[in-house]
């Protein structure tokens, strides 16, 4: 046994050991699977490590930004999350009965498990395929692609470069640096949402704001500075009614805006925001001594719209509620009062505050969600293809029936490696679908 | 069967691992881990020439303030294809996967490593991935810095892509050589050799491999993430899309500071060896050079925090940091008291290696000490980014890991080619390296403490001397380097057929033909007691022996496996007889244990092959005894031919 080889032969075997697969230089059969069983053991703790990092990020930047995960992952739709859990545990169950299988000699037990599972591994990804194609069309993406149509909640999001039916648009969502507000040159409207968090109550009286929003024609004199030369007031321009329906807490709301409505309004088309226009004043240079309001607007590029076009907005405090009792007594007059006219106070439930979030524009960077969200599900989605590669070597070899109680060590080991992929997946469904 | 080998100190029976097919074919798909060893070290020959002459390029265009010989963005290119060529490709395989790989499980007395076709893969991965990094070359090269840092790695104009690819590679050879080397370790060692008698070496192999399986992973997924985000802007480390480019040196530095006792550690492990065996002396304090390794392997993964001490990180956690840093150089320090200790009244040969493994002791000591400086949060917010951290990595990575392994390199080459290389020239450039190496680098301290900053250009008039100083030493060590390379080759030709214990080693490999046959032994090794240097004597200049013979010997270990309940070694030098008895007698240990209601066997010496057969028949149930009866049968039929 010892030295008479004239090379390593891995089909050469010991013939006193039952199987012709075990290499020249194990002992035995045991040692042969004992070793491979210390080499899955350490694979498998690699693979922990290497995810570890996407774990550690998805830690970090939900611990900065918790408000990116609880809006973003609405996007993701559970139900598919949880079906993809159930076919792959699932298949897990068969890849362990696999090994069970091997070890009773049940040829044909083990070529249906084996089967089963590769069936399994590829539903799994028919419906990340499904998910991700989804994603793919409405913008849905990672960092620099990321430029969603609509929002969780379902209104529709103007953005930079999409071409969602109906939109045109540029939103800047990060208005913070809202004293460098240039109405008259375009630059930026309002600062709003930055500092409108949902911690101040919408319904709290004189926080209110009734906001218009303004094309404003302009041109330029012999200075080069630009003269506004008329106004028309633009609120909502746009072809649907309003965005998110129920939400009368809307800041501003049509008031003569009839004719706007009509079919084949113009684009680009601007509205005012969704969200509740609570607005904490905004200094404006130049009009030092006058606080204004703001609202956030999404207004058009800059070259559509052409240079001696800019748009403005106005925000003014609304006028004092009217008295929650009277409205209760007369809900015809509730609605009478319009737009300005807020329901009686009622705070807001988590639920109805997530709910109205869903519908506003994303907060800043909520691309880093689906950096995370595609990194981690694409690397686990590789290692389920990978997966379906090593079931089917499996099955073509349990077929040709090389497996028996003797050597099983392939199965055994391709199973514990199915067992992590599988394992990754119930931390990543929980982690990025049913957050909150 | 090949005819027996003509030399005298090689297998007598079958070829050597060198000759036992011919062909470039039968090296490039071979899977013996001496030839995929000897593969390895090749390559990294290449690339240690390629990254040296990196150095001095850059080295000669330091040699005056402004431009000497190049301009700029070429500087960039040549200190950053230096540091990305020497760390990855040659540093970190360098010791474990080629010297490594030869010799460990020659060192364990076992056949091969376990898994060699992951072996091969490993050594493919590795090329593929140096041609990469090499390849950024022709591809518009490589300016980011080894450390390929954001947000300037996601913007520059090099072919970063190239190199990230290459370098992804270059972690899974890693990861895959450590994970076999596990293995190896765990499942390979003969009997009676239990973890505490496993060679220093295998110790600081075992702890590398640790490291390469748990922190390389997150190389390759960051250089993954930084490969995405370069072509696909996922964002991740890119501040303009909201990510954090501080949380790549957090990850980048998670892998590389373990890194850093990826290429420290296997030197360490090969120090210890040329200590011992040079001194013909036990090595003092085994048991705390071997816990010491595995130490330093485990605070390698929380101490990497010490790079970022300016890149913003909390005031606690760079105190965290700092604190944790100095509890390194509790194991370090351990180390080199016992090498001295060991040095102490030792029967001391200067040969090569040993002029290597001298130049480690000292060189890693000053590596070592400074790195403390380095560790004080506020000597480092003056001293980082400045040649002091230059010459402090350098004195660790190679005064410390390239000295150990030109050192091991010199150990072991007439073992593993049979051949003895020229002493003289390779003690002159021993010399070289090591007067070359402190010319080098000692003036960057001075430098870097006067604030001369790391990756620069030009320089302040004030410096050029000490510029000049280190250019000089580059050149003295890269002939020297250069030198006993080629005369190591050259020895291949022209050397004098090698002994199989030219030095006065101890352990297993010096008992292995010389060069070994495939399967390294042509009979079972004899395991003495470990660095016991009694019953070595030198029985000619360069030829040592046991004063008794392994042939005797032979019969004594069996003898001894047998008395263990052993199924014998994994050379098979036992006769059948010996195998089925051994088997019988497991077999038996078991059925008393289950007789006795005990968990395990009670490992007693076998009284008789007779009361072992009857015991181990005393099973119900047909067939599940199969392996003992058929044992005990073959072995009756043994005794009935004899």
């Amino acid at each position: 046994m010892s030295t008479a080889h004239e090379a390593h032969d891995d089909e050469h075997g010991h013939a006193d050991q039952g199987s012709p697969f075990i290499q020249h230089h194990y002992d035995d059969a045991q040692h042969q699977f004992d070793s491979g069983k210390l080499g899955i053991w350490l694979f498998l703790a690699q693979e922990v490590l290497f995810f570890s990092a996407l774990f550690v990020a998805y830690i970090l930047y939900r611990v900065h930004h918790p408000e990116i995960y609880s809006y973003a992952h609405k996007w993701l739709q559970v139900k598919y999350g949880a079906i993809n859990t159930a076919v792959l545990i699932f298949s897990s169950l068969t890849a362990a009965w696999a090994v069970r299988a091997a070890q009773r000699n049940e040829r044909k037990l083990l070529i249906a498990c084996l089967a089963v599972t590769i069936g399994c591994a590829c539903t799994f990804l028919v419906i990340k395929y499904i998910e991700y194609s989804h994603k793919v069309h409405e913008h849905i993406l990672f960092g620099r692609y990321f430029d969603p149509c609509v929002s969780p909640g379902g209104s529709e999001l103007l953005t930079k470069h999409n071409d969602c039916k109906g939109t045109k648009g540029t939103v800047e969502w990060s208005l913070d640096q809202a004293g460098e507000i240039d109405l008259l040159n375009g630059k930026a409207t309002t600062g709003c949402f930055e500092q409108s968090k949902f911690d101040v109550d919408p319904q709290e009286e004189g926080l209110q704001a009734e906001c218009h929003v303004f094309e404003v024609k302009r041109t330029r004199n012999a200075k080069g500075e630009w003269n506004e030369t008329g106004r028309r007031e633009i609120t909502n321009r746009c072809p649907e009614e309003t965005i998110g329906e129920g939400t009368g807490e809307m800041g501003a709301q049509p008031k003569s805006g009839e004719a706007e409505k009509k079919k084949g309004a113009a684009f680009p088309c601007w509205k005012a925001a969704i969200q509740p226009a609570v607005c904490v004043p905004v200094m404006v240079p130049g009009k030092a001594s006058s606080p204004q309001f703001g609202v956030l607007v999404e207004y058009g590029d800059e070259e559509e719209r052409g240079e001696d076009i800019a748009i403005d907005a106005k925000c003014d405090p609304s006028k004092p509620l009217a008295e929650p009792a009277d409205i209760f007594a007369d809900k015809a007059e509730t609605e009478r009062v319009g737009a300005k006219a807020i329901k009686p106070i009622h705070h807001l439930t988590t639920h109805e505050e997530h709910e109205l979030e869903s519908l506003g524009p994303p907060p800043a960077h909520t691309n880093m969600f689906f950096t995370i969200y595609f990194a981690m599900t694409g690397l686990h989605g590789v290692h389920v293809l990978f997966g379906v590669f090593v079931f089917i070597w499996l099955l073509i070899r349990a077929v040709k029936g090389q497996f028996n109680d003797r050597y099983f060590g392939p199965i055994d080991f391709a199973a514990l490696y199915w067992h992590i992929v599988d394992l990754i997946w119930i931390f990543l469904f929980p982690l990025l679908y049913l957050i909150h | 069967m090949a005819t027996p080998a003509k030399n005298p100190h090689g297998p007598q029976n079958e070829p050597d691992y060198l000759n036992v097919t011919k062909g470039l074919k039968s090296w490039l798909v071979t899977l013996d881990h001496k030839r995929i060893g000897v593969m390895y070290l090749v390559g990294i020959m290449i690339a240690l020439v390629v990254g040296g002459a990196f150095a001095l390029l850059l080295r000669t265009e330091l040699w005056s303030p402004g431009k000497t010989i190049v301009a700029q963005d070429t500087y960039n290119q040549f200190f950053t294809l230096h540091g990305a060529v020497m760390v990855f490709l040659v540093i970190i395989p360098g010791i474990p996967a080629a010297l490594g790989n030869i010799m460990m499980p020659i060192q364990l007395g076992a056949p091969d490593v376990a898994f060699p076709r992951l072996n091969l893969t490993s050594f493919y991965m590795w090329v593929a991935g140096a041609l990469l990094l090499v390849g950024t070359i022709p591809f518009g090269g490589l300016d980011t810095g080894w450390t390929l840092y954001t947000p300037y790695s996601l913007e520059s104009k090099t072919a970063v892509l190239v190199a990230t690819s290459g370098v992804f590679r270059l972690g899974f050879s890693s990861i895959f050589t450590g994970l076999n080397f596990l293995v190896t370790i765990h499942k390979f060692r003969p009997q009676g050799m239990g973890w505490f008698q496993l060679p220093l070496n295998v110790w600081a192999m075992y702890a590398t491999a640790i490291m390469q399986v748990l922190a390389t992973p997150v190389l390759g997924i960051t250089v993954l993430l930084l490969t995405v985000e370069r072509f696909a802007h996922i964002g991740i480390f890119d501040p303009t899309l909201g990510g954090d480019p501080v949380l790549f040196q957090h990850f980048f530095w998670f892998y590389s500071h373990p890194a850093v006792y990826i290429m420290i550690i296997p030197g360490m492990g090969v120090a210890s060896e040329l200590i011992t065996t040079f001194s013909h002396k036990p090595l003092f304090g085994y048991r705390f050079v071997a816990y010491s390794s595995v130490s330093l392997a485990l605070l390698s993964f929380l101490v990497w925090g010490h790079h970022m001490f300016v890149s913003g990180q909390s005031r606690l956690a760079n105190m965290v940091f700092s604190a944790l840093t100095f509890t390194v150089g509790i194991p370090s320090a351990i180390k080199v008291f016992n090498w001295v200790a060991t040095l102490y009244k030792g029967d001391i040969r200067l040969k090569t290696p040993m002029l290597y493994g001298l130049s480690f002791i000292l060189l890693f000591t000053i590596g070592g000490l400074t790195g403390l400086f380095l560790a004080i949060l506020s000597v480092d917010v003056h001293l980082h980014d400045t040649y002091f951290v230059v010459a402090h990595f350098h004195y660790v990575m190679m005064g410390s890991t390239l000295v150990a392994f030109l050192g091991g390199l010199h150990y072991w080459w007439p073992k593993f080619m049979g051949r003895m290389f020229n002493e003289s020239v390779a003690r002159a450039c021993a010399l070289g390296v090591f007067f070359g190496f402190n010319l080098t680098f000692l003036p960057q301290f001075v430098m870097g403490a006067r604030g001369m900053p790391r990756r620069y250009w030009d320089y302040d008039p004030q410096f050029h001397i000490f510029h000049q100083l280190s250019t000089i030493g580059a050149f003295v060590l890269g002939i020297s380097i250069f030198v006993s390379l080629v005369s190591l080759v050259a020895s291949i030709k022209t050397g004098k057929i090698a002994p199989r214990n030219p030095w006065g080693g101890s352990s297993l490999e010096w008992q292995a033909p010389t060069p070994p046959p495939l399967y390294n032994f042509e009979k079972p090794p004899v395991l003495h007691e470990l660095y016991n240097y009694d019953d070595l004597y030198e029985v000619e200049p360069d030829v040592w022996e046991r004063r008794a013979p392994i042939e005797t010997e032979h019969h004594r270990a069996n003898e001894l496996a047998r008395a263990q309940g052993a199924v014998a070694d994994h050379t098979g030098g036992a006769t059948a007889k010996e195998h089925a008895d051994a088997q019988i007698h497991a077999r038996a240990e078991e059925v008393r244990a289950a007789r006795d209601m005990m968990e395990t066997s009670r490992g007693e010496p076998p009284v008789s092959t007779a009361v072992d057969a009857a015991d181990a028949a005393k099973v119900a149930g047909a067939g599940e005894n199969a392996p003992a009866e058929a044992a005990v049968k073959k072995a009756e039929d043994e005794e009935k031919k004899s």
